[in-house]
C-alpha cells in the first residue's frame, strides 16, 4: 500500500507543484526570471498538458486502488509480483526512501512555491567574471555599434564599447541613460560601482553579468547593493585612483527604480 | 480486463472515488496557488544572497527541463500504449548493428532533448527494445534531432567543423557505446532491479492488452503510467537540479575559462563545464557561443557532444534506470571518446 502510494503519488504531487509554479509565474509575468522568453510558449503549453493529465490522475489513480481486488487492475498484480512480503531490513530501507521522497517534495514546495521569485544577485556576479561574456568581448559586434545611434544602447552595448576600448575620443561628449542593478567594483568598492545586468541565453543558470562602471564616491549611502537604479550622464576618464577601469560613467542624475519586468537581457 | 458483465456492478463505487479524487486534486491545486500568491509578497531579501541564488539557479534548471520531461513522458506513453509492437518491429532492420544505427536516428522524429529522452528510452525498453539499443537512442537522440541541429547551425554555421563534429561524433559515440554494451552477456543486469521487473511485467501485459485493448482502458493505463514515470523521473530531476545549482554557487568559473584557450586543457575544461552546467542540448550551442570566444573548436565540440549525453542532472535521471556500475562504464566510454573527438577536431581545425 505504501509502495503504491509512493510509486504514484510522489510523481503526481511533484508534477502538480511544478505545473502550479509555472502557470503562476507565467500569469504574473515572472517566467522571465528563470528562462529566456523564447521558451515561454512551449513551457506553458507543456505545463497545461501535464496539468490535464495530473487532474485525470486524481480521478483515475484512486480507482485503480479500489479495483485492486477486482479484475480490472493489472497493476495490482504487478506490485504483488514485484514485492513479496517485506523483510524487516528491507522495510527499514523502504522507510528511508519514503522519508527521502517526502523531503524532496517538501524541498520542491519550498523552492518553487514558498521562496519568493527573485533575480540573481551580486553573489553570482562575484562567481562569474563581469564583462567576460562574448556578448561584450566580440569585436565584430562592437564595430557595428560605433557610429550607431546611442539612444537605444543598453548596458550591454556600453559595456562592450568600454571593454573593446573604443577610446576617449569616442566617449567624449556622449551621454547615456542606463538601468541596472548596483554591484560594487572589486578594485575600488568605495567610489566605483557597476550598473549591471545579466545576459540570459537559455535559463538563469547560464546568466552572465555585464556592467558599466560608475564613479560616485560613497554610493553605498544611497544605493544598496543589488538595488535597481536608472542613471543618466556622460563618460569621462575614471577619477578613481585604484579602479582598474580607465573610463567611467559619471552620472548627472541617478535615482532608485523598481526592478523592470524583464530584468535579464537576451 | 473488466468484462461487460462486471462493469455495471463496479462502476458506482469507482465513479464515486474518481469524483472524490478530482475534488481533492482541485482543492490541492487551489491551495498551492494560494500558498504561492501569499508567499510571493514576502521580500526575497530575507534570504542570504548565496542561498537565494542557489534557489533561483536550481529553480531555473527545473523550470527549463520540466516541460521537456513532461513531453518525453507523454511521447513514451503514446509509444507504449498506442503504437502496436508489430509496427515497431516491422520497420526495424534485423541486423543488430543496423538496428542501432536506425534507432540512433529516431531522434529526428522525436525531437525531445536529453532529459525527456530518459523516460522515452524507458518506454522503448518496456516495448521490447534491448538495453544496448535503448542506450544508443539515449545518447544519440539529444544530438541527432532537428532542434539541436538547427540551433547548432544558427550558432556556428559551418565554422571549424563544429556542426559536423557534433553530428558525426555524437552518432559514432552513441553507436560505439551501443556496440560495447551489446557484448555484455546479460544486458538486463545493467538495469536497476525495479526497472527490470517493470519491463518484464509491461512486456507480458502489453501483449494480451493489445488483443483486447480498448481506448478507455488505454487512457487509464496511460494516466497511471504518467503517475509512475513522474514518480521516478521528477525526484531525480529535482535532486540533479539542486546539485547543478549548488555547483554554480560554490565553484568559480574563472579557472575553467582560463583553461579554455589551451589545445589540450580546453577540451577537458569544457567537458567539465558541460557536466556541471547541465543545460539542454537544444540550446547549449547558444550558451557556449555567448560564454566565450576564446575557446578552441575541439573544446566546443567536446562540450556539445559530452554535455548532451552526460551531465549532473542526466546522471541522476539515468540512475533511475541503469545500475551505478553500468553508468560508470557508460560515462567513462563517452568521456574518453569525447576527449578523443575534441583533440581530433583541434588537430584538424
Amino acid at each position: 500500500m505504501r509502495d503504491r502510494l509512493l510509486s504514484r503519488w510522489r510523481g503526481i504531487a511533484l508534477s502538480l507543484v511544478g505545473v502550479v509554479a509555472i502557470v503562476w509565474l507565467a500569469a504574473s509575468g515572472q517566467l522571465g526570471l528563470y528562462i529566456h522568453p523564447r521558451y515561454f510558449e512551449f513551457t506553458v503549453v507543456m505545463a497545461v498538458l501535464a496539468g490535464v493529465v495530473v487532474v485525470a490522475a486524481f480521478a483515475v489513480v484512486p480507482t485503480g486502488r479500489a479495483d485492486a481486488s477486482g479484475h480490472d487492475d493489472e497493476d495490482a498484480h504487478e506490485h504483488e509480483h514485484e514485492h513479496p512480503p517485506a523483510a524487516p531490513r528491507r522495510r527499514g530501507l523502504d522507510l528511508v526512501w519514503a522519508a527521502a521522497g517526502v523531503l524532496v517534495i517538501a524541498g520542491t514546495v519550498v523552492a518553487l512555491l514558498v521562496v519568493p521569485p527573485s533575480t540573481l544577485t551580486t553573489a553570482t556576479v562575484d562567481q562569474r567574471d563581469l564583462n567576460a561574456s562574448a556578448a561584450v568581448t566580440d569585436s565584430g559586434a562592437t564595430e557595428n555599434l560605433v557610429g550607431s545611434d546611442t539612444a537605444s544602447f543598453t548596458v550591454k552595448d556600453w559595456a562592450s564599447l568600454l571593454r573593446q576600448g573604443a577610446g576617449d575620443d569616442y566617449f567624449a561628449g556622449k551621454s547615456a541613460t542606463l538601468t541596472g542593478f548596483v554591484t560594487p567594483d572589486q578594485s575600488d568598492p568605495e567610489n566605483v560601482f557597476y550598473i549591471a545586468r545579466f545576459i540570459v541565453t537559455c535559463c538563469a543558470v547560464d546568466a552572465q553579468p555585464v556592467g558599466v562602471p560608475v564613479y560616485l564616491p560613497d554610493w553605498q549611502q544611497s544605493y544598496p547593493v543589488d538595488s535597481w537604479v536608472t542613471a543618466s550622464g556622460g563618460f569621462s576618464s575614471n577619477p578613481s585612483a585604484s579602479s582598474t577601469q580607465a573610463i567611467a560613467f559619471v552620472p548627472a542624475e541617478i535615482e532608485a527604480v523598481d526592478q523592470p519586468a524583464q530584468p535579464y537581457l537576451g | 480486463m473488466t468484462s461487460d458483465l462486471l462493469a455495471p456492478r463496479q462502476a458506482p463505487p469507482s465513479r464515486r472515488l474518481a469524483g472524490r479524487g478530482l475534488v481533492v486534486g482541485a482543492v490541492l491545486a487551489v491551495a498551492l496557488l494560494v500558498l504561492r500568491s501569499v508567499t510571493a509578497g514576502w521580500g526575497p531579501e530575507a534570504l542570504p544572497d548565496r542561498l537565494r541564488d542557489f534557489v533561483t539557479l536550481s529553480t531555473s534548471v527545473v523550470i527549463e527541463s520540466l516541460p521537456f520531461v513532461f513531453l518525453g513522458i507523454l511521447i513514451s506513453i503514446v509509444v507504449r500504449f498506442w503504437v502496436p509492437d508489430r509496427v515497431m518491429h516491422r520497420i526495424m532492420p534485423r541486423n543488430p548493428a543496423l538496428r542501432r544505427v536506425t534507432i540512433s536516428l529516431l531522434g529526428v522524429l522525436l525531437p525531445v532533448c536529453e532529459c525527456g529522452n530518459v523516460p522515452l528510452a524507458r518506454g522503448f525498453m518496456m516495448k521490447g527494445f534491448s538495453v544496448p539499443e535503448a542506450m544508443t537512442f539515449l545518447l544519440a537522440a539529444p544530438i541527432l534531432n532537428p532542434v539541436t541541429i538547427v540551433t547548432t547551425y544558427q550558432a556556428f554555421g559551418w565554422d571549424d567543423g563544429i556542426l559536423l563534429g557534433r553530428i558525426l561524433g555524437g552518432f559514432a559515440i552513441a553507436n560505439l557505446v551501443g556496440w560495447l554494451f551489446s557484448r555484455h552477456p546479460q544486458p538486463e543486469l545493467l538495469l536497476t532491479p525495479a526497472f527490470d521487473a517493470a519491463c518484464r511485467v509491461a512486456d507480458g501485459h502489453d501483449h494480451d492488452h493489445e488483443a483486447t485493448g480498448r481506448q478507455r482502458s488505454r487512457l487509464r493505463r496511460g494516466v497511471v503510467a504518467f503517475a509512475e514515470e513522474t514518480s521516478t523521473m521528477l525526484p531525480a530531476l529535482i535532486v540533479g537540479s539542486a546539485i547543478a545549482g549548488a555547483i554554480q554557487v560554490g565553484v568559480s568559473r574563472d579557472v575553467l575559462t582560463v583553461l579554455g584557450g589551451n589545445p589540450i586543457w580546453s577540451v577537458l575544461a569544457l567537458m567539465i563545464l558541460a557536466f556541471v552546467i547541465a543545460i539542454c542540448s537544444n540550446v547549449d550551442a547558444f550558451f557556449i557561443l555567448a560564454f566565450g570566444s576564446t575557446f578552441l573548436p575541439g573544446g566546443i565540440v567536446a562540450f556539445l557532444v559530452f554535455g548532451a549525453m552526460v551531465d549532473v542532472k542526466m546522471i541522476t535521471l539515468m540512475r533511475t534506470t541503469f545500475t551505478t556500475a553500468a553508468l560508470v562504464r557508460l560515462v567513462a566510454v563517452v568521456g574518453l571518446a569525447s576527449l578523443a573527438l575534441g583533440f581530433g577536431v583541434n588537430l584538424l581545425a
